[in-house]
């Protein structure tokens, strides 16, 4: 199925290339993003200037149980930001997020740390987000020996289940992260993210630093992965072709608001916000 | 820019102010003073020690002291030396004068020496000449400075070509200008000698290094591509990239001009800082040891300060902070 | 050569000259304390193969020096009686009971411990000098090794130290920011401020002067400490603030991770290279500083040698005009310099860092 959006580009394979249906209710909310709002503040030293930078303005934003969100926008509209703080790395000036009946930002450290496991983040550059001189065994039994989870013997037979699961080798357990492709570190940040059973998993730019073949690859074993666990996923990226293929709904971020969402199909074709327009008519 | 340098100036000022409150406070605590000697002596009284202490302002608190101190500070006279009795200024003063001749001179010569060599050095890496000039520093660099000190003394000692030590010899004042002249220099080889020796390898090593990393770099490569004779290369190019970090050396070599030579001075018995601060700390004449830290401090914190404001000069990438 | 051959051959070294400095009292034939007033300022003893005869002994054996020679340095050596070199000898004799007995109650009550085994010796009355004798009459060569056990015990102790306070400091600054890290950073630079041996003989001033022995030891260890964290210190917070922005850290504080756990496992072992580039370095320095604050009489208190208090003899004119010998305990140090600069030349290039 082709689709035509208003500034005429095409979006070729439809949807069909996404053949999962969410098996819950798509009313039923994991995650309810309220009022989330932040500025970064830059300040000199010795000087009373201060630059500030509004990332988010009052954002609301409302994810379902096992539905697969895009999040787009111009560079600096404040989709990374938003990922960021809705996996809890970055503290909001004010809003409130909701999960399981929780507003996660007015939690105690001690609760907070618990509620962590929910929501995982995966970077965009692999080289970073792992520690080079960490065995893959030992990146992906990371978050199981944070929380003490069983014994050693068990936490290590996780992390190669994990990373079987993933795509990977088992035998390559033992082998250090510098020695792994950038794809196949992607996958290892991916098999540690699953580690803790999340609920929510953002993927901040994941597949950018990608090859284009793998980007593929790598979200079809996202696409399987969420018919496995039965994780709700936000995938942040620029690249709308992506999108695209890898998500039921979107939402258009601009200037740190959400000026737009539905679902990917009717958003391409009719866009409603100039700012979705530029975005298409860049593509 | 202006702001830059009044914030360099202002953070020189806090450090200064630090330092002299840290040293004053840190000798402070010392246990006895100057006048504890005194109390051993049976011929004096408790009461004429605590008399004198009393005199000499040792009896107040260690706050009215700093104040007090300050205030001598300000007067020009940076306190009192107990040992010498007269103001620590007028004896730091010629004692500086005298070290700092010694640096200097030094600076000047290793700085004179270091450059040529190094550049020779660094033009062709690996070849013979520079792993001649790498061992040559790696082995004078194993020579702790006492050592060189010592050892260039006993060189005198045996055969008489130098002084052995002191700055002066007896019977100066009879000298004739000229004749005067000769004698300090006579003097001043051997320690001068000493320093240099000590401060050539670092000086060549760094230069080389410097050299080495520019003359890798690709738009030298197209300077030779164009033509340019190595020697212009070496001289215009190579030189001038390698100049930030030797223009910070300068700068650190100036840190370095009233305390690094003491060693060297008392062993050679050159009237510098150094013996002046040895006995101060031997007999525990607190102000003298104050003076002579907070001055040494001052030359640190300037040549800091020169440092960046060379770098700031030379390299335009800094000018945009 | 390659660095990690360098880095062997270097540590190879510096572990055979430290194994040779702590086995002292094996290596040398007498203890430090020993004095032998009738043979102050004898020059090294000549080892001699053959004898005044033309006969070639495969032992060596040295001559007596006639004591009427004395004080005049040039040994004259009484060739009526041979002293032929005995290897792994039990010493205590007669003469050597007196001489201790000499020397006071202090030594004489750790008699016992005395017979132990040497390397080397002669019998009695001769004296084996083999790198000359001080004013004293006290063996420059069992002083040379007892005195290089505390200065290079000293210099490591002290880098120990200042390295430890520069971890955790500069650990907590990075780590934490804010406040504290101002604090530190403040006073770092402050430390930094001071001229090293300036600040080494400011405190050093502000604590008694006359300690015994010991005292003296573990004192100069602390005060090169508490003086030289500064800079270690520095390097360690640029290292933990660099791991502290990585995002596997984050990654980590998402599963829950304490503190103290990405410390451990994530930011303390990138400091650990640093740790180790500044050991090389510093510990040199601070065996400089010890021999130079006890050349000063501020550092190891007589009778305890130190390399820097053997070195103090030659602080009097007369020494080092006519006594050669007392300078070699200052050449002793040239090599444990050159493979400790070696060693740290190699581990900064393996770092990355260009060395000079």
């Amino acid at each position: 199925m082709t689709t035509k959006n208003a500034t005429g580009t095409k979006f070729e394979g439809g949807h069909e290339g996404r053949p999962y249906v969410s098996r819950f209710s798509m009313t039923t909310t994991a995650l309810q993003v309220r009022a989330l709002s932040k500025t970064f503040v830059q300040r000199r030293m010795l000087s009373r200037k201060s630059i500030g930078i509004t990332a988010l303005r009052g954002v609301e934003l409302a994810l379902q149980l096992g539905c697969a969100l895009g999040l787009v926008g111009e560079s600096g509209s404040g989709k990374s930001t938003l990922g960021r703080c809705m996996a809890l790395l970055e503290r909001p000036d004010s809003g409130e997020i909701w999960l399981d009946g929780q507003n996660l930002l007015s939690l105690k450290s001690s609760e907070l740390r618990r509620a962590r496991r929910s929501i995982q983040i995966i970077f965009q550059d692999p080289a970073r987000a792992l520690n080079p001189r960490f065995s893959a065994v030992e990146l992906v039994a990371e978050p199981l020996e944070i929380l003490r989870w069983d014994t050693y013997e068990a936490r290590r037979r996780r992390a190669l289940d994990l990373m079987e699961e993933v795509g990977l080798s088992r035998q390559w357990g033992n082998r250090l992260a510098l020695e792994f492709s950038g794809g196949q570190r992607q996958r290892l940040a991916i098999a540690r993210a699953l580690a803790v059973e999340p609920r929510i998993l953002v993927l901040d730019e994941a597949l950018s630093a990608l090859d284009p073949p793998l980007q593929v690859q790598i979200m079809n074993l996202l696409v399987d992965l969420q018919v496995l666990h039965g994780f709700s996923y936000v995938l942040i990226s620029h690249d709308l072709r992506l999108i695209w293929r890898a998500v039921d709904e979107v939402a258009v971020m601009h200037q740190g608001t959400i000026v737009e969402r539905g679902k990917v199909r009717d958003v391409f074709a009719a866009p409603g916000h100039t700012a979705t327009q530029m975005l298409l008519e860049l593509c | 820019m202006l702001r830059y340098f009044t914030r360099r100036l202002l953070h020189g000022l806090f450090l200064v102010v630090g330092v002299s409150l840290l040293t004053f406070f840190l000798l402070q605590l010392a246990p006895g003073d100057f006048f504890a000697e005194m109390r051993l002596n049976p011929q004096m009284t408790a009461e004429s020690v605590a008399a004198v202490r009393h005199q000499y302002g040792l009896d107040r608190s260690v706050a009215t002291r700093y104040l007090l101190w300050i205030n001598s500070v300000r007067k020009g006279e940076l306190g009192f030396s107990f040992a010498y009795d007269s103001p620590v200024a007028c004896l730091l003063w010629a004692r500086a004068r005298n070290t700092l001749i010694l640096t200097l001179s030094a600076m000047l010569l290793s700085w004179l020496i270091a450059v040529p060599v190094g550049l020779g050095c660094g033009a062709r890496p690996g070849g013979w000449s520079d792993r001649l000039c790498l061992g040559a520093t790696s082995s004078l660099l194993a020579i702790p400075d006492l050592l060189l000190a010592l050892g260039l003394l006993f060189l005198a000692v045996r055969t008489g070509w130098f002084p052995t030590g002191g700055m002066v010899s007896p019977g100066f004042d009879d000298l004739s200008g000229w004749g005067k002249v000769k004698d300090v220099v006579s003097h001043f080889c051997l320690p001068v000698a000493t320093l240099v020796l000590g401060t050539v390898p670092v000086l060549v090593r760094h230069v080389r290094a410097g050299v080495v990393e520019v003359l890798a770099s690709p738009f030298i490569r197209a300077a030779r591509a164009h033509g340019i004779t190595r020697r212009r290369l070496l001289a215009r190019y190579a030189l001038r990239g390698a100049a930030a970090p030797l223009i910070s050396l300068l700068g650190l070599g100036i840190t370095t001009l009233l305390s690094g030579a003491l060693l060297v001075e008392v062993v050679m018995s050159w009237p510098g800082v150094g013996p002046l601060l040895w006995e101060a700390v031997l007999a525990r004449d607190l102000y003298v040891v104050v003076g002579a830290v907070m001055c040494s401090t001052l030359f640190l914190v300037g040549g800091n300060m020169v440092a960046d404001a060379l770098l700031f000069a030379v390299d335009p990438r800094i000018r945009t902070e | 050569m390659t660095i990690r051959r360098r880095i062997y051959l270097a540590l190879g070294f510096l572990g055979a000259l430290h194994a040779s400095v702590l086995l002292a009292s094996f290596f040398a034939p007498y203890d430090p304390e020993v004095q032998d007033r009738e043979l102050p300022f004898a020059p090294p003893t000549r080892l001699h193969f053959v004898d005044e005869r033309g006969r070639f002994h495969l032992r060596p054996f040295i001559y007596a020096c006639a004591s009427s020679s004395m004080p005049v340095a040039a040994c004259v050596e009484d060739l009526t009686r041979a002293f032929p070199l005995r290897f792994f000898v039990r010493e205590s004799s007669a003469v050597e009971k007196a001489n201790l007995a000499n020397q006071g109650a202090e030594l004489g009550a750790s008699e016992s411990k005395r017979r132990h085994w040497r390397l080397f010796g002669v019998d009695q009355p001769a004296r084996i000098f083999l790198l000359g004798s001080d004013g004293l009459g006290r063996d420059q060569f069992s002083r040379l090794l007892h005195g290089g056990q505390v200065s290079l015990l000293a210099g490591m102790l002290a880098a120990g130290l200042a390295l430890g306070f520069g971890l955790v400091l500069g650990a907590v600054a990075g780590f934490y920011g804010g406040w504290v890290d101002e604090l530190i950073m403040r006073s770092v630079e402050l430390f930094l401020a001071l001229p090293w041996l300036y600040l080494l003989f400011a405190v050093r001033a502000f604590l008694p002067l006359h300690l015994s022995a010991v005292q003296s030891f573990f004192l100069l260890i602390a005060v090169m400490g508490v003086v030289g964290w500064a800079r270690p210190a520095r390097l360690v917070r640029g290292v933990v603030l660099s791991a502290r922005e990585r995002d596997y850290v984050a990654a980590a504080r998402g599963f829950g991770a304490s503190d103290v756990y990405l410390l451990r496992r994530h930011v303390l072992p990138q400091a650990f290279g640093v740790v180790m580039t500044q050991a090389g370095i510093l510990i040199p320095q601070f065996i400089l500083a010890e021999v130079a604050l006890s050349y000063l009489g501020l550092g190891v208190a007589e009778p305890v040698p130190s390399l820097g208090n053997l070195l103090a003899e030659l602080q009097q004119y007369h020494v080092m005009a006519s006594y050669w010998w007392m300078f070699l305990p200052g050449a002793a140090l040239i090599p444990v310099f050159a493979s400790y600069y070696a060693l740290a030349n190699a581990l900064q290039e393996r770092a990355g860092v260009v060395p000079t």
